[in-house]
């Protein structure tokens, strides 16, 4: 069973911060990370390998410092990682992302039985470039999965959908993303860092490789724009007060006295 | 037969699935209405599935101009790429401007695939929804980057400009039994997806939370420090008559389950008052509380982002008022 795991490197922060002319984020001096569900679809394609046969191959569209995110997934114990960068694909939305890496993708050789991503990423958040590869791949999708079981020839996995838990089956190839849930099993073996970080070849393409033209890729391939950063406005400016923790609580029964929530003077709830 | 100019407004997905549970699709049909009216158009809902008169007649009955149905077997349960056959001819035909769906479970995954195919854009859990007075495009507020800002998306040359819309940022309307709409049934070519099959389905049992419903909610995060702490908050919820939500570290830590998330990724909560205890007040957090009418806020950090949102604010340490703040509600009821 071969195995495409599509992984993002995101910044390992809470807190961002925005270039405003070119309304992109600043990732210098930020630490970075893979994408948590990234690692835990990682984490249930090496299980699979290890128990059906096949590679493991890790991917992932970004500037060219993703490496690392690559290198850390080789070090987990994937089989192979592509890198694909270039100038042309930055300010991609999920549209223009997924188009390049499903190109990536049908260059694999074998095509993989099975492409893995993660439900969401912490950074953008859309949960759209998973569905959308699978779209351009003509793969079948289902999406938030937590529970994975290869049989002869297809996969049984089990997700929540909108209150229903829900048992499925699906033929391969496909594409599934997934969610914490279907990661109980610990952390991943670290591997032989040694390998990792020397001996591996990274394999990276750019637009040529992949046949892209400019304007299919990056910005100009996207449909959406950012059109303005706001900072979530204040709501109202309430009173702020510090003072004696009997203070505190003083100012929060009297709020709830005038809220009707408590009745008023000493008397009792009614 | 309408000509297809009649059917090129507002369009809502009309998903139908966990109804009880989530009105969502009547919310969007509401802000559908209003973005229709400045846009001078129509509000289309669409009802898909094996028997869908009764959606149909819903929609109009909570503001839709027209209903486009499609009944047929293969349609009953909820699948992406089959859903997505009926859909994508149905808009390369009647070219909507703006199309809206939930983000549901459901609206998640099929919206994606379906802005694919028809090559559009698409934002994702929305927040706000306006129409630019001067362009006449669709902004799309959705939380972005990490949550510290949000950002305003257009979708400036390609159509329909799609979004989903986080469910309780917008107010239904009243059931108008009176309303007036058409239900129209065009032509459908059903192409079931054959590679995924639903062997099972079972409804999730969990001990629902009356969070939604409830007229005061107390809201607990990190700052709190441990489960013991947590604790104390159900005392606090049922001395007001309350229930209690959490920020998403405090889920993390295994503090309380799932379902009491409070958020973007939770629920979204409009109490009349909601009582916020050690969070720090990250917009992840607030998209969930902001429709509450009264916010009070405890935090011992005087910067803290919270206090930008509280008609009261209270600098303080949580785990000395807390028992403070039970006691003497005690003595009172
Ligand atoms: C894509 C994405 C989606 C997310 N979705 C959600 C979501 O749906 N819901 C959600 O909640 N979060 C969500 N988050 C996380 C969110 O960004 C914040 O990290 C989270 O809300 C912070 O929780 P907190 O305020 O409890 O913790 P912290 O940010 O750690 O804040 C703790 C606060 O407690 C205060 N404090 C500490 N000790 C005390 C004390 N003794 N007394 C009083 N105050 C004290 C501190 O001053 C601080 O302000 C999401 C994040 C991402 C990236
Ligand atoms: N630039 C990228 N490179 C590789 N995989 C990606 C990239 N962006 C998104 N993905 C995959 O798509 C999933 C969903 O991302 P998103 O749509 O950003 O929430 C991620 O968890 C990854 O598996």
């Amino acid at each position: 069973m071969n195995i495409a795991v599509c992984i993002k490197q995101v910044p390992d922060t809470p807190s961002i911060r925005m270039d405003r002319e070119r309304m992109t984020i600043i990732r210098d001096g930020v630490e970075s990370v893979i994408n948590p569900l990234d690692y835990v679809a990682l984490q249930a394609a090496l299980d699979l390998r290890d128990r059906k046969g096949g590679e493991v191959v890790v991917i992932t569209m970004g500037p060219p410092q993703s490496e690392e995110a690559l290198r850390e997934a080789i070090a987990a114990g994937a089989d192979r990682a592509i890198l694909v960068t270039g100038a042309a694909f930055s300010g991609a939305d999920t549209l223009a992302t997924s188009h390049v890496l499903a190109v990536a993708i049908s260059k694999l050789d074998p095509f993989p039985d099975l492409v893995l991503c993660g439900a969401h990423t912490t950074d953008s958040d859309t949960a759209h470039v998973g569905p959308q590869m699978a779209e351009e791949l003509n793969l079948p999708q289902i999406c938030g999965v937590n529970e994975i079981h290869m049989e002869e020839d297809y996969l049984t996995v089990k997700r929540l959908s909108d209150g229903f838990v829900e048992t499925l089956q699906v033929s391969l190839p496909a594409l599934l993303t997934v969610t914490q849930e279907l990661c109980s099993v610990g952390h991943l073996p670290l591997g032989d860092l040694q390998i990792a970080f020397s001996e591996r070849e990274i394999t990276q393409w750019g637009p040529e490789d992949l046949g892209l033209k400019e304007e299919e890729v990056g910005l100009r391939g996207s449909a959406t724009q950012v059109w303005k950063l706001s900072v979530p406005p204040p709501r109202r400016e309430g009173d702020l007060i510090s003072g004696s923790p009997q203070t505190l609580v003083d100012h929060l029964i009297r709020k709830l006295e005038d809220l009707s929530i408590l009745d008023e003077e000493d008397g009792y709830k009614s | 037969m309408d000509t297809s100019h009649d059917l090129e407004g507002v369009w809502v997905f009309g998903d139908y699935r966990n109804y009880f549970q989530n009105r969502v699709t009547l919310q969007l049909i509401a802000k559908a209405r209003d973005l229709a009216d400045k846009l001078d158009t129509r509000v289309i809902a669409l009802a898909l599935g094996d028997k869908v008169h009764q959606w149909a007649m819903e929609y109009v009955a909570h503001g839709a101009d027209i209903v486009l149905a499609a009944e047929h077997p293969d349609l009953k349960s909820y699948q992406v790429e089959t859903y997505c056959s009926v859909v994508a001819p149905w808009v390369e035909a009647f070219q909507p401007q703006v199309f809206l769906a939930g983000a549901t479970s459901f609206g998640r995954e099929f919206f994606p695939r379906l802005a694919k195919r028809l090559h559009t854009g698409l934002s994702a859990d929305c927040v706000a929804l306006e129409i630019d007075p001067e362009t006449g495009l669709l902004l799309q507020t959705t939380p972005g980057f990490g949550g510290e800002l949000l950002a305003e998306i257009v979708t400036p040359d390609h159509r329909p400009q799609m979004a989903t819309v986080h469910p309780g940022v917008f107010q239904e309307r009243p059931h108008d039994p009176g309303a007036v709409g058409r239900i129209l049934y065009p032509d459908v070519d059903v192409v079931p997806e054959t590679r995924v099959k639903l062997i099972r389905s079972k409804r999730q049992q969990t001990r629902q939370a009356k969070l939604e419903e409830a007229q005061v909610v107390i809201a607990g995060g990190r700052g709190l420090g441990s489960k013991e702490n947590f604790e104390r908050l159900y005392e606090l919820a049922e001395l007001l008559e309350g229930e209690v939500g959490a920020t998403r570290p405090v889920i993390g830590s295994g503090w309380t389950d799932k379902e009491r998330l409070l958020g973007q990724t939770g629920k979204t909560v409009k109490p009349r008052l909601l009582i916020s205890i050690g969070a720090s007040g990250a917009v992840q957090y607030t998209t969930g509380i902001l429709g509450s009418e009264n916010i009070v806020a405890i935090n011992r950090d005087p910067q803290a982002p919270i206090f930008n949102m509280a008609d009261l604010g209270l600098v303080g340490d949580a785990n000395t008022l807390l028992p403070l703040l039970i006691e003497a509600l005690r003595k009172r009821v």
